[in-house]
């Protein structure tokens, strides 16, 4: 369906080789899930299918890339629109239109196809992809999974024979996820339909894929079996990691294999019975019964919160169910219209200037919201200047962030990863009390996550506060020491990372689902507990 | 509601009334229909981010009659009549006679300044009504296929407004976050730099995704639900056309009872709609 015969790419202000000689064929009816480090080029290929590269973006093409029998060169994407359809990463920049129905019409409209097909289509899509009950709402108004829906569904009316993704589910809630994931399943094996998909969570997406596409980021490409592109990759699941760790013969990439592979280990496994020690921290933030509304919606009702010094504490929740609001409030950007918030006896909303970044370290959504500066020194620099404190420091804490970042480059041009990080450090170099991150992992990969963890980590162990709203599980399990589960505005679950996690299925770690009933969340804290309990088999 | 109305109407409604509060320059009459229209848009209006103009138009209108009084009592004819106070006459050059800044203001005066104020606001709440009850895109749908393209052009730039809108709350949040200062000119660039290229790329996404799907490759177009003009539509028109033309027909016999006519109309037209 898709062939890729020697391409390289290049862009023209450029002197990095995106893509060198690459050569890959893609079949009919295959899911194909694209793997790679942030700014490997991920993003790259999947718009080379329809040719946006170099069409609309420029950059030098050699090679030939060719869908269903018609090459890229001589036709503009236009031209492919009824044969592939592409989501991009933020599905809320694509869309045209304001209302579900009209947005699923807009690209046959641009085909001239008659009113009657477009009917008809329109309907079958919406059942398909069960929309029917949001045909006349506005898509401003939609959860991010019913976003992504949507997206997905004003491709599909058009008929294609490929559907492309660029990260599909980064923005959304575990559960939304998987609902947009079986969706991509089931055309797969019911419309024989060809997927191509990035992303960086492969635990979510790796049961589905036929096939990997590991870039490597030297301009080099492996297609191969998940089987055998996972044995010796470098960028893995937990389950993958898991199965080497265990030693393994295979790995197996479904909880049902995995869970069969180990049945021995669960069975001979006794926990001696540890009960963590409930330290008394000194209180940091209090939250006494606040609630919140945006006009009728009620984003937070009545909710009660105790911080404690070094403790780092997850926020989870569906999408709108108020982590955002919660993390603000607390933050000072929005007010109560009800209760109190105290941070070391300090309302946040007082707080201001140097004040106020000594005592809370903020990391918005998009971490480029906080840098103005013209390149990474510049940034630092005037971090530096802010706080008074010794020039290059701020730099320095960066370096041991992210070694091997460039002081010249302009904080556009990094990776998610490395903005994430200068965020960090901007903001770090104040050495604040309270580090408050929203949604921190979009876009990130395992590797940027890891010195995510270590950074925070090593925030805590001084004494900072840590919190964090996400839908990472895998990161939570990784980091967190504590829950706290929101929906519709109130607390439903508060507890510890162990106990919160394993009581919801869905929100279980791909270890936890593994292991259970044995309490483990982490690669980690297996291969700690086996060496603890009796060695089974040697790792690795 | 079922099938929303014909974007039309609503503007087609709200020209005429305006036209008709135009007409009758009452300031009673202009006061009732802002009412009534405020009336219609809180209980027609959808939740989208269009339905905050009229609530807009009306702060606007306040500026615009705020303003224009004052400069009504600032600079302007001498009109004669019942003083209530006088400002001292600021002295001019003499190629600017004619002008005359301060004075002795009278109650003609201001009253008719505060009636000009009233009318202009009224007429711009009433534009702004129409903004709020229908949606800009659907409006532009339903312009004459020629001028279509020109169309999803002005639908890529209304949209980018209100993302540029929360973008920017969004940026000054996370400024004001890292405890920074973001008011003044001295720090405009703080916001400004971010803003700029966040819309940068949000316009280039719109602009691959548009081709990407087939946006303009076509040279015709097809039309998925084209709009329609049906009885309701004709119904509401037809009550702000009313408004207008009663005037017109009845002869001036009773300055009252003509006033609050159309008014009643309106609230008639209201009633129905419901």
């Amino acid at each position: 369906m898709i062939s890729f015969t020697n391409v390289s790419l290049i862009y023209p202000t450029s002197t990095k080789t995106i893509f060198e000689d690459l050569s890959f064929t893609v079949n009919e009816g295959e899911l194909v899930l694209v793997m790679g480090a942030t700014g490997s080029g991920k993003s790259s290929l999947l718009r080379l299918i329809n040719g946006l590269i170099p069409h609309h973006t420029g950059g030098i093409l050699a090679g030939d890339i060719c869908v269903n029998g018609i090459s890229t060169r001589e036709v503009k994407p236009g031209g492919l629109a009824h044969l592939i359809g592409i989501v991009g990463q933020n599905p809320i920049n694509g869309f045209v239109t304001d209302k579900v129905e009209e947005e699923l019409a807009f690209g046959m409209e641009a085909l001239n196809l008659p009113a009657d097909i477009m009917r008809k289509r329109v309907e079958e899509v919406l059942d398909l992809l069960s929309l029917a009950h949001l045909r006349n709402r506005s898509i401003a108004t939609l959860s991010g999974g019913e976003q992504q829906r949507v997206a997905i569904g004003s491709a599909l009316v058009m008929h294609p024979k490929v559907l492309v993704l660029d990260e599909p589910t980064s923005a959304l809630d575990p559960i939304a996820a998987e609902e947009v994931l079986s969706i991509l399943h089931r055309l797969v094996h019911d419309l024989g339909l060809t997927v191509v998909i990035s992303e960086h969570k492969l635990e979510r997406v790796i049961q589905f894929a036929d096939r990997i596409l590991h870039i490597k980021g030297d301009g080099q490409a492996q297609i191969g079996t998940p089987e055998v592109i996972l044995q010796t990759s470098d960028i893995a699941p937990p389950i993958v990691h898991l199965a080497r760790a265990l030693g393994l013969p295979a790995i197996s990439l479904t909880v049902r294999d995995m869970r069969r592979s180990t049945e021995e280990l669960r069975r001979d496994i006794s926990l001696p019975n540890t009960q963590p020690e409930e330290g008394l921290h000194s209180e940091v933030i209090a939250v006494r019964g606040i609630s919140l509304s945006y006009g009728h919606t009620k984003a937070l009702d009545k909710v009660s919160l105790s911080i404690g010094e070094g403790e780092i504490v997850a926020i989870m929740g569906r999408n709108g169910a108020g982590k955002s609001t919660l993390l603000k409030s607390i933050a000072g950007i929005l007010q109560p219209t009800q209760g109190q918030i105290s941070i070391l006896g300090n309302i946040p909303s007082s707080l201001h200037g140097k004040e106020r970044r000594m005592c809370i370290g903020f990391i918005p959504q998009e971490p480029s919201d906080l840098l103005y500066g013209q390149s990474v020194m510049g940034e630092c620099t005037s971090a530096d200047r802010e706080n008074e404190i010794d020039s290059g420091s701020t730099f320095e804490l960066l370096r041991s962030l992210v070694p091997g970042i460039s002081p010249k480059t302009h904080p556009r041009d990094l990776s998610e990863g490395q903005r994430l990080a200068l965020a960090l450090s901007v903001v770090l170099s104040s050495h604040p009390k309270i580090l408050i991150l929203d949604e921190p992992t979009r876009g990130l990969d395992y590797s940027a996550k890891n010195s995510l963890v270590a950074t925070l980590n090593a925030a805590a162990s001084h004494g900072c506060v840590v919190i964090l709203a996400t839908h990472d599980v895998e990161l939570v399990a990784e980091v967190a020491t504590r829950v706290v589960f929101i929906a519709d505005g109130e607390i439903v679950a508060d507890g510890r990372t162990l106990d919160v996690l394993l009581s919801s299925p869905a929100f279980a770690p791909q270890v936890a689902k593994i292991m259970s009933p044995v309490p483990w969340l982490t690669v980690k804290n297996v291969v700690d507990a086996i060496g603890l309990v009796k060695p089974l088999r040697p790792a690795e | 509601m079922d099938r929303s109305l014909h974007p039309l109407t609503w503007w087609i409604w709200a020209g005429a009334l305006a036209i008709s509060a135009a007409r009758q320059s009452s300031v009673l009459i202009s006061i009732a229909m802002v009412g009534v229209v405020a009336i219609v848009v809180t209980f027609k209006s959808e939740d989208a981010p269009w339905a905050h103009s009229f609530a807009w138009a009306l702060k606007l209108g306040l500026w615009i009659f705020a303003i224009r009084t004052l400069t009504g009592i600032l600079i302007g004819i001498p009109i004669p009549g019942r003083i209530l106070f006088s400002i001292p006459v600021l002295p001019l050059p003499s190629w600017m006679a004619g002008i005359r800044i301060g004075g002795d203001v009278t109650l003609e005066r201001l009253s008719l300044t505060a009636h000009e104020g009233v009318m202009l606001a009224t007429i711009v709440a009433l534009l702004g009504a129409a903004a709020s009850l229908s949606s800009p895109h659907r409006l532009l749908r339903s312009l004459p296929i020629m001028i279509y393209e020109f169309g999803v052009a002005v639908v890529i730039a209304t949209s980018l407004i209100p993302q540029l809108v929360t973008s920017t709350i969004r940026i000054r949040e996370a400024q004001r976050l890292r405890g920074q200062d973001v008011r003044g000119l001295r720090n405009w660039k703080r916001v400004a730099l971010p803003l700029l290229e966040d819309s940068l790329s949000r316009s280039l996404d719109l602009a691959a995704a548009m081709d990407a799907r087939g946006y303009g490759f076509s040279k015709k177009r097809s039309r998925y639900r084209p709009n329609s003009w049906h009885f309701r539509e004709i119904l509401i028109c037809l009550s702000a056309i009313a408004a207008v033309a009663w005037p017109l027909l009845a002869l001036p016999a009773s300055m009252t009872a003509l006033a609050l006519a159309p008014n009643l109309k309106v609230k008639q037209k209201s009633s129905v709609e419901r």
